[in-house]
């Protein structure tokens, strides 16, 4: 017979206010194999974990409950508790009664019902648990940035400054994303090309940095300290090595007027182009959807001029898999195209405004790329219907954000504050000009932010109105916004040269794709979720996958700059042992009953099962079966749901303990 | 009906079509041993009584000019090359004969590393079609004799065998009747179908006789015999058996190939292709999943596809 303790948590009260505890002790008391049961106001805490202690010893117990939180929460707490206590820590389990039952559940009586069964058929686990010894895994010391933003950069710099081989990927032709398109930022308006561009040149230049441009990750294998990560290179049709970088190419490639993404489509560029001139790494690439050459097989300039012979036309992308002990997932972010309404998609458009058919509607990238010394007017504010100098701009915030009707609840939080800056930029630009602002609540919250906003209104002359816009048309070369002021009550109508939208911050296109591939989670708007909102901000649920910038939500540079080194210093955590303990809650197969089917081995995602022979004495092939190497297995149970034959049984999780746990309801 | 029609209704299919397969399979076998090409051949002779078929293996060219094809050659013969049943491959290389179902188990156990691609010959035959469980053969194979399954085969010309045999004759149009009870359960209400369903299952004995002749059992020890713990109670009695009903049907769902064995040996006459065919219809719906003559690299269960249908997740 079994000698179970159960110990049940108040959890403060959030157990207690519709669980009556006591009663849920008492009852478990009863149950055939429990030795001793009890309540306590707080069993995570140090008396909490002693009376853990002193029941083991006292009681002689040889198995463990705890019945309070989840198990994510506190089950390496007891189980320490239990293993100092000389028990075997995996037989130590938790009832989740608060997450499962006294948080969602109102009625006391039903709820205390319901908690009593947690406990009777989490006993019968315990009854049927086995002893477990840890199993230890290499950790590979090396990291994967993907994105090669501020967020990627800031990590991969912190990682390599520590000593760590770092693999970054970034799907564009040149690392520094959106931070790179910026002309200044605030709370001090320095420029942001001069602080961002050399933090890009030491990526490029550091020992410990490899670098994929132009590249994607295709498939994600393995888990925490021992991923396999397979990179996609697209053809970049130049070959790196070979590549000096001299811009010959571009000048003489006919084809000169495909708009530049990188100066949101105002600026042009060639069909093999860097998307900046201060692009890193300095190595063109052909767009093949714009070359002549790719397109009817005439021209080939670029390879004629090129001197070290670098532009290879027949170059095919490529696959390469690398090693990694932990990820930083840094893939950012994209603005709200507001023109039309997204097939398919929760999110309404914003037609009545005009967007996409009045050229002198932009967004804040946009007017970003216009204020920019490197943009397409070389800094000038011209707008882009006629290149005249706008007088009265208007600037709309929150297009998009909180505005639940369309189908975005979020603040998107930089706009308020990018806004104030762009008002300043357009008055030290523009002295005769006068912006005007429509804003919901300016939101400043921030070191220094708010004096930056109050000074926008104050010194800079910025009208700031209290109220949205209703509607907005074309009228003569003017564009008619109409709206409300909120504050003293009345209509507006002000006739703008140029219209500046703060249009959403949104999650990058495909990132639920990359979700998948990386086996971690994703809110309804595709922003990637961290483990604990308050005391895990940097972590994924999955291990050894880490979250930096705006792919988590809408971030400034300087919250995105932290989460970057937070994640780094979680990384180089991961690095600083050399073995990983991980749980033994792993797969194991009965070779008796194997088929060798090997449904296991295919269904398996981190690759830890493979074929066995079994030979008998004289060598003759018995049968072949699926075996599971413990150091990779990851225990997620799949093989064992999946095995026709039940030949697979997950320690911790076996078939005769979770029928016993059913059958004890 | 017209006369035309009627004719094709009832006429039999001309025994010479039988006799050309026959021999283009005994003259394949004779090749094949006396090249020891293969060890043996896995095929049919015939019954003791007049108009029966049994399986046999036969291992010398002598013996192979004994095999025979005929509408009484009902028997799934894959079923003979897992080690759970008879195990055959042990001796070597084998020429195997198969019908266009019997060709679908073939593949799915080559996917399913039961059954390697090189360890096999197989010998297609282009099949008009077998005689049903207890239909009378006097009259060779018609309307009235010919099995359900048969009736709406469409792999009467398999596609993926080593040598394919036989010259199909006219193959008169027949009522699917098969389809035609599915539909009709499917139109019944959910409480209406699991009375249907209720019904059928009280019937069964548990000889397990389905399972013996399936030729995707191949587990050495099945899932309903394991008793640590126990997953389904082992008894003739209603729970159990609509348990093991329901596993067998889940544990073949987009795997079977149609060959109906299961039914045809069933002493309870319970319509269990019925339950295959639905499962198949099912995968084939959700993922774009059936069954082939042609080994697939994963199954329906083990296979992954980004845009495989998610929305029974909620």
């Amino acid at each position: 017979m079994s000698r179970i303790g159960v110990f049940v948590c108040h959890c403060g009260e959030n157990i207690s206010r519709t669980v009556d505890v006591e009663r849920v002790a008492k009852e478990a008391g009863e149950i055939p194999g429990v030795a001793y049961s009890c309540d306590y106001k707080y069993m995570c805490s140090d008396p909490g974990q002693n009376l853990l202690k002193k029941a083991v010893a006292e009681h002689n117990l040889d198995g463990a409950l705890v019945a309070a939180c989840s198990p994510r929460m506190h089950e390496k707490t007891f189980r320490k508790a239990a293993s100092a206590a000389g028990l075997n820590p995996y037989l130590c389990e938790m009832g989740n009664i608060r997450e499962h039952c006294s948080w969602v559940h109102e009625d006391r009586e039903e709820a205390t019902a319901k908690a009593s069964d947690i406990v009777k058929f989490m006993v019968e686990r315990v009854k049927k648990g086995k002893s477990l010894a840890p199993i230890t895994v290499p950790v590979t010391k090396k990291a994967l940035i993907i994105g090669g933003g501020i967020a990627g950069i800031q990590a991969a710099l912190d990682i390599a400054d520590a000593g760590h081989q770092v693999v970054m990927v970034e799907r564009e032709p040149s690392i520094g994303g959106h931070m790179a398109q910026l002309s200044e930022t605030f709370p001090t308006l320095d420029c942001s090309q001069c602080i961002m561009t050399p933090k890009m040149v030491d990526v490029a230049n550091h020992p410990n940095i490899t670098l994929y441009t132009y590249a994607e990750i295709e498939k994600v294998d393995g888990y925490i300290g021992n991923f396999q990560v397979t990179v996609r290179k697209k053809a970049r049709s130049v070959d790196e090595s070979k590549c000096t970088g001299c811009g010959v190419c571009m000048t003489k490639c006919p084809k000169k007027k495909i708009p530049n993404d990188f100066d949101q489509g105002h600026g042009m560029r060639t069909a093999i182009y860097v998307p900046f001139p201060q692009a890193v790494p300095n190595t063109p690439v052909i767009d093949r959807q714009n070359c002549t050459m790719f397109q009817s097989g005439k021209c080939g300039v670029c390879q004629k001029v090129c001197g070290p012979g670098a532009v290879d036309f027949e170059q095919q992308d490529t696959l390469t898999v690398e090693s990694v002990g932990a990820i930083v997932v840094a893939t950012g972010f994209k603005l709200y195209s507001i023109e039309r309404k997204p097939e398919e998609s929760a999110i309404q458009g914003y037609g009545e405004f005009g967007y996409g058919t009045i050229p002198d509607i932009i967004d804040g990238m946009t007017f970003e790329r216009l204020a920019s010394a490197s943009g397409p007017t070389g800094g000038r504010i011209l707008r882009p219907s006629d290149g005249k100098e706008p007088k009265q701009v208007v600037f709309i915030q929150c297009v998009g954000s909180r505005a639940r009707e369309k189908g975005i609840s979020y603040c998107s939080k930089v706009c308020c504050m990018y806004t104030a800056k762009h008002t300043m930029l357009y008055h030290h630009k523009v002295h005769d000009g006068q912006a005007y602002v429509f804003y919901m609540d300016a939101r400043t919250p921030g070191k220094g932010y708010d004096e930056f906003w109050r000074r926008a209104v104050e010194e800079e002359e910025a009208v700031y109105i209290r109220g949205m816009v209703s509607r907005m048309y074309q009228r003569g070369d003017k564009i008619v916004v109409m709206g409300s002021d909120t504050l003293v009550g009345v209509q507006v109508e002000i006739e703008a040269d140029l219209v500046v939208m703060a249009t959403a911050v949104q999650a990058q296109d495909g990132a639920d794709l990359l979700a998948q591939k990386l086996g971690i989670s994703y809110d309804k708007y595709n922003f990637y979720s961290e483990a604990h909102a308050k005391l895990k901000p940097v972590e994924c649920a999955t291990a050894g996958i880490y979250l930096a910038g705006a792919c988590q939500g809408p971030k400034d540079i300087p919250d995105t700059v932290s989460q970057a080194s937070a994640a780094a210093a979680k990384v180089m955590t991961l690095f600083a042992k050399d073995q990983l303990e991980r749980d033994p809650v792993v797969a194991k197969v009965n070779e008796k009953y194997c088929v060798g089917c090997l449904a296991c081995k295919k269904v398996c995602p981190y690759g830890a099962v493979e074929e066995r022979e079994i030979r008998d004495r004289q060598g003759n092939l018995v049968k072949v079966v699926a075996n599971v190497n413990p150091g990779v297995c990851g225990g997620c149970g799949t093989c064992q749901a999946t095995c026709p034959s039940k030949s697979v049984e997950l320690d911790g999780y076996t078939d005769e303990q979770i029928m016993a746990m059913i059958e004890s309801l | 009906m017209n006369a035309k029609a009627e004719k094709i209704r009832v006429a039999s299919i001309d025994p010479s079509y039988y006799q050309a397969v026959t021999d283009a399979i005994r003259t394949e076998a004779v090749k094949l041993l006396s090249e020891e090409a293969v060890v043996a051949v896995v095929g049919y002779l015939p019954g003791r009584r007049t108009g029966t078929a049994v399986p046999g293996l036969v291992t010398t060219p002598e013996q192979a000019q004994q095999l025979i094809f005929s509408p009484a050659c009902v028997n799934n013969l894959s079923l003979y090359l897992t080690k759970a049943k008879k195990g055959v491959l042990k001796k070597g290389k084998v020429a195997i004969i198969a019908k266009g179902c019997d060709l679908r188990a073939l593949a799915g156990l080559m996917g399913e590393s039961q059954v390697k691609k090189e360890d096999i010959y197989t010998i297609g035959i282009a099949c008009a079609g077998v005689f049903g469980a207890d239909s009378n053969r006097s009259g060779g194979l018609s309307e009235a004799s010919i099995a359900r399954k048969c009736r709406e085969c469409t792999v009467h010309q398999p596609e993926g065998t080593d040598l394919l045999v036989g010259t199909l004759p006219e193959l008169p149009q027949l009522t699917p009747l098969e389809a035609e009870e599915l539909a009709r359960l499917e139109a019944l209400s959910p409480e209406e179908r699991w009375a249907f369903w209720k019904e059928q299952f009280a019937k069964c004995i548990r000889c397990l006789a389905c399972r013996q002749v399936c030729p995707f059992c191949y587990c050495e020890q099945c899932l309903c015999d394991k008793n640590r713990p126990q997953a389904l109670e082992s008894s003739p009695r209603p729970a159990g058996n609509t348990a093991w009903h329901i596993v067998r049907a889940m544990h073949l769902a987009g795997r079977c190939g149609g060959c109906a064995e299961c039914e045809r040996v069933c002493p309870m006459d319970i319509p269990l292709n019925l339950l295959n065919r639905r499962m198949a219809m099912e995968l084939k719906e959700l993922y774009d999943y059936e069954a082939s003559t042609v080994p697939q690299e994963k199954g329906p269960l083990t296979r992954y596809q980004e845009d495989d249908d998610q929305s029974f997740i909620k």
